[in-house]
């Protein structure tokens, strides 16, 4: 009674049985079926200290496959109006990830995880109408400690048990953080998937080159595209050590690393990458404004990578201020980002 | 089906009311301040999707930029460099919107989220209430202009019943002085009142007083300057693009009494020019618009009103102090009998007379005749009165009276007589017409909102008030509505407004209108025009077409005002628009034989009576006079006159 006609409660939707579409449903949703659990609320803020694992900061030396040593190569002049770029599409992912409760310490979280790409249409961002944005929300449960979840939340074909062994065979202690890492690791994954099914989609119908917010080596179509390129902002990994890394530090704005191979990791695929200042780091620390790209290895990787980082520097204009990463950031990404937000 | 151009968005910062809703648009999309838009709901109430319609009152535009030193930032402090981005910034055009309606009117509700479309033709109807009277057989629609917005082209309808009465009444136009919109939105208005006002409802004609330069004197004239989008415009409003056809104008003579005194005094032209003239009995009715409150005590007032009711036009007999009968029918009969009241009093030492005390007496008399002085032309010595055509007012007629070169005693005069006269006439239903719009220019100087109250200011709050019982209706203008009396304006049902001064747009009266709005007003086009009327609950936004009539600087140079001419001629051409038998040669020895005064005198009479006789009527007005006749020759018969040599072209005599 009250509401308009055709617009149900989320209260009368969970009793219908519908999957929950919030947050807020998926918390009175798994309360009444896991009985004994206590509810967390407010969260939610909290919960974005687990949005992402933090990898280990480690320095890897690198398989150099430019001519030369590793150095610092000149590919634009900052200073001067930016060049043009030829990436007409952006892709980026989000996750945000809610506690929602726990069984005797044990977290049940719930995770929406999206992704989309907009394109580029007279200097103004778009949709791409090539594929919908991809929203996924999906409950985070270690099944092998919660015993008196019922069976339609434990058998949905979305629910993900982050009590499974790892690809390293370990299944996760019942320790509360380790299993919050865990699944945590689970929704980053999922959020991978999201962001490379999109990615692979360009790369097979598009003629244009994506700008893609993170790494391609999780999909061997992405990865072996001239269609894509991954641009990584963060430098836990740093492929530089020794005589390397000072050159990599000294990397002044405009100029760009020798390209070198990845080392290889399980389920991942091999690319080209190097490094492009795009910014002065001059007063700022030394990871500032430093992005590390991935493109598809090739017979003239030297002069793709020359151009790949001119479209890089390109892209730093306009700022994407006011994301706190505004330094890497492409503005294209921040135009993503904040469609996701839009839309999840 | 159109294409949604916009979507409603509310937040709880800004939250959408009953009254009021926001919507974001593309870039690109045709929505302006003043656009008219339609909101379908998407979830029925009770049984029904809500429509609302809305008018655009306020927009906003800005960017993802957080500060502006970010815009600053990105672009490394140069301006230039912007265009060199890859990308353009994310940008919003948000809109807010004040609801027109809302159906199902029941239950009131704030707007819900919806599609927004722009309103087309019949959604226009349908916002503004034209609905209700635009009805097949009951149509009361007269157009004021047409509403435009991206494809739409809407006629946009006043109400009859709420421009002439009785519902509401009066309409009152601001705007700036000199881009036109005044004076030609009055001009157009009435010529679609007469193209459209229903039969049913009665016959209306217009009077309109020139209060300065040639602004309505050729309004019988064709214009000159329509162009294709003003046809286009007099064609989707049904109006015919021509000038009045039924227009008559009364002006006095200039003070020498030659001519009238009216810019519109080319001969081509005084066809349809008639004077305007009024004799003792018409003043004294009104001598409180000529005689301020410093001139006027209560003893002055007594004698005027024994003079108006003992003395006027009825024989007032000799008595101990008077030494003839008098008889006072003009302000010459009246300085006659004050001359013989003064001396007989003089005479017998007397200090008062019929307990008027001798200086009130002088006191009187003087203001009194100071009159025919001060309102020379207008007011004649001799009586004779030629006067707006009271009781045979025609249908569809424009009278104008130009008193754009009077002096401002003179304005009010006239101004307060034919009011009060159209009045009179209108409450006992016999003026000729059953709705008459009267419309007044320089409203700020006739009803100021300050200063002494005058008879003149007193009369306009009357026909405000009251004026749309009687089907007497006010079309004022003014350039500063905010100087205006608030009662005049406030009583007026329907408000033009063309472009407005900022100061102006800065006063109290103004503040209900959003910023924007305010914005749009001092920068609106010639031929644009904001409209308030009774049906809407927002003003509109319409465009006119300029009107059918030359414009008074056209006609000024068309028609250029004629030179100062001598008697001869001035008599020759009043006389001739009556009887176009009259010779040169005639008036000619009229001229020499008889004095100015007398000549005028005759004029005028024989201007009022328009005798089938000219010359008879003419000649017994004047004093008889015998011609020299030319001596007859011994020995010839009276025919064999000898001819008078002519004169010679150079003689020196000057006979």
């Amino acid at each position: 009674m009250g509401h308009r006609a055709g617009v149900i409660s989320s209260a009368e939707r969970i009793e219908r049985g519908s999957w929950p579409g919030s947050a807020h449903e998926a918390r009175r949703f798994i309360l009444e079926r896991l009985p004994g659990s206590c509810p967390v609320e407010g969260l939610s803020a909290e919960a974005d200290r687990y949005g992402r694992a933090e990898e280990p900061a480690v320095l890897i030396t690198p398989t150099i496959i430019e001519d030369g040593p590793f150095r610092a190569i000149r590919v634009a002049e900052v200073d001067s109006p930016r060049g043009g770029t030829g990436f007409t599409g952006f892709l980026d992912g989000t996750q945000k990830v809610e506690v929602l409760a726990h069984d005797n310490g044990i977290p049940i979280l719930w995770a929406t995880v999206s992704a989309a790409v907009r394109t580029r249409v007279d200097r103004r961002m778009i949709a791409w109408p090539g594929r919908n944005p991809i929203v996924r929300s999906a409950f985070y449960v270690p099944l092998k400690y919660v015993t008196n979840l019922k069976d339609d939340v434990r058998n949905h074909a979305t629910t993900v048990d982050t009590s499974a062994a790892s690809s390293a065979d370990k299944v996760p202690s019942r320790h509360p953080a380790a299993l919050r890492e865990a699944a945590i690791k689970k929704i980053q994954y999922s959020r991978e998937r999201a962001e490379l099914e999109l990615a692979e989609a360009w790369c097979a119908s598009e003629p244009g080159v994506l700008y893609v917010d993170g790494s391609l080596t999780g999909s061997r179509l992405s990865s072996e595209s001239s269609h894509a390129v991954g641009v990584v902002k963060s430098h836990n990994r740093i492929y530089a050590d020794g005589e390397a890394l000072d050159v990599l530090i000294g990397l002044r704005a405009g100029e760009r690393t020798s390209v070198f191979r990845p080392p290889l990791e399980t389920n991942r695929f091999s690319v080209a990458s190097w490094y492009v200042r795009v910014r002065q780091a001059a007063g700022h620390d030394a990871l500032f404004g430093l992005v590390r790209v991935e493109a598809a290895l090739s017979t003239h990787v030297a002069a793709r990578a020359d151009e790949i980082s001119r479209w890089i520097i390109a892209e730093g204009s306009p700022l994407a201020l006011p994301d706190g990463r505004w330094d890497k950031m492409a503005y294209g990404i921040r135009d993503t980002e904040e469609f996701l937000r839009a839309i999840q | 089906m159109t294409k949604a151009l916009g979507r409603v968005v509310a937040t709880e910062r800004k939250p959408n009311t009953p009254h009021e809703f926001h919507f974001w648009t593309s870039l690109d999309s045709p929505v302006g301040i003043g656009t008219i838009v339609r909101v379908d709901g998407a979830h029925p109430v009770e049984g029904v999707i809500p429509r609302i319609y809305g008018i655009v009152v306020e927009g906003f535009s800005y960017t993802d930029l957080q500060t502006p030193m970010h815009d600053v930032l990105s672009h490394d402090g140069i301006p230039s460099n912007a265009g060199f981005a890859a990308t353009e910034r994310a940008e919003i055009r948000l809109y807010s919107a004040a609801v027109l309606r809302q159906i199902p009117e029941e239950p009131l509700q704030p707007v819900p989220m919806g599609e927004v479309f722009l309103a087309e033709e019949r959604d226009v109807a349908t916002a503004l209430r034209m609905d209700s009277y635009l009805k097949d057989g009951a149509n009361t629609g007269i157009p004021v202009g047409v509403y435009r917005a991206g494809a739409t082209d809407s006629v946009i309808y006043l109400d009859a019943d709420f421009l002439l009465g009785p519902e509401a009444a009066h309409l009152n136009i601001s705007g700036m002085s000199g881009l036109a919109t005044k004076t030609s939105a009055v001009e157009w208005l009435l010529s679609s009142l007469f193209a459209h006002f229903p039969e049913s409802k009665g016959s209306v004609a217009a009077v309109c007083f020139n209060v300065k330069g040639p602004d309505l004197c050729f309004l019988d004239q064709p214009g000159t300057n329509l162009d294709d989008r003003d046809l286009d415009l007099y064609e989707k409003m049904g109006v015919k693009p021509g000038p009045f056809e039924n227009v008559t104008y009364f002006a006095p003579y200039t003070a020498k009494g030659f001519g009238l005194n009216t810019l519109r005094s080319n001969e081509a032209l005084m066809g349809n020019v008639k004077p305007l003239t009024w004799g003792l009995r018409e003043v004294l009715q009104y001598a409180e618009v000529l005689l301020n409150k410093d001139d006027i005590d209560a003893k002055a007032d007594a004698l005027i009103d024994f003079i108006t009711e003992r003395v006027v036009d009825r024989r007032f007999e000799q008595d101990s102090i008077l030494t003839r009968d008098h008889t006072v029918q003009s302000f010459g009969d009246l300085e006659n009998w004050f001359k013989d009241l003064l001396r007989g009093m003089e005479r017998a030492n007397a200090e008062s007379w019929r307990t008027h005390h001798i200086a009130t007496i002088r006191k009187v008399r003087n203001r009194l005749s100071n009159i025919s002085t001060r309102c020379a032309g207008l007011v004649t010595d001799t009586g004779d009165v030629s006067d707006l055509p009271f009781g045979s007012f025609e249908d569809r007629a424009v009278y104008v009276v130009d008193v754009a070169t009077l002096e401002e005693d003179a304005q009010d005069l006239i101004f307060a007589r034919i009011v009060s006269k159209l009045r009179e006439h209108l409450e006992r239903r016999d003026l000729g017409v059953k709705h008459l719009v009267v419309f007044v220019d320089e409203l700020n100087k006739y009803a100021p909102n300050d200063g002494q109250d005058t008879y003149v200011r007193k009369m306009l709050l009357d026909i405000a008030e009251r004026g749309r019982y009687l089907g007497l209706v006010l079309f004022s203008a003014q350039q500063f509505r905010s100087q205006v009396h608030r009662r005049v304006v406030g009583n007026s049902g329907t408000a033009l407004y063309g472009r407005m001064d900022g100061d102006e747009l800065a006063t109290p009266g103004y503040s209900i209108l959003s910023p924007a709005t305010r914005t749009k007003l001092a920068t609106l086009e010639k031929g644009q025009l904001m409209v308030r009327h009774p049906h809407f609950t927002q003003p509109i936004f319409v465009r006119f077409p300029r009107p059918a009539v030359m414009q008074g600087r056209d006609g000024a140079e068309k028609f250029p005002q004629a030179a100062d001419v001598s008697l001869e001629h001035a008599l020759y051409r009043s006389l001739r628009t009556v009887d176009p038998g009259v010779t040169v040669a005639w008036v000619r020895d009229l001229v020499a034989l008889y004095d100015e005064g007398e000549l005028i005198a005759a004029r005028n009479a024989a201007m009022v009576a328009k005798p089938a006789n000219m010359r008879g009527f003419f000649e017994s007005r004047l004093r008889k006079k015998i011609p020299a006749q030319p001596a007859f020759n011994a020995g010839l018969t009276p025919r064999e006159t000898i001819p008078a040599r002519s004169l010679p072209d150079d003689d020196p005599y000057g006979l």
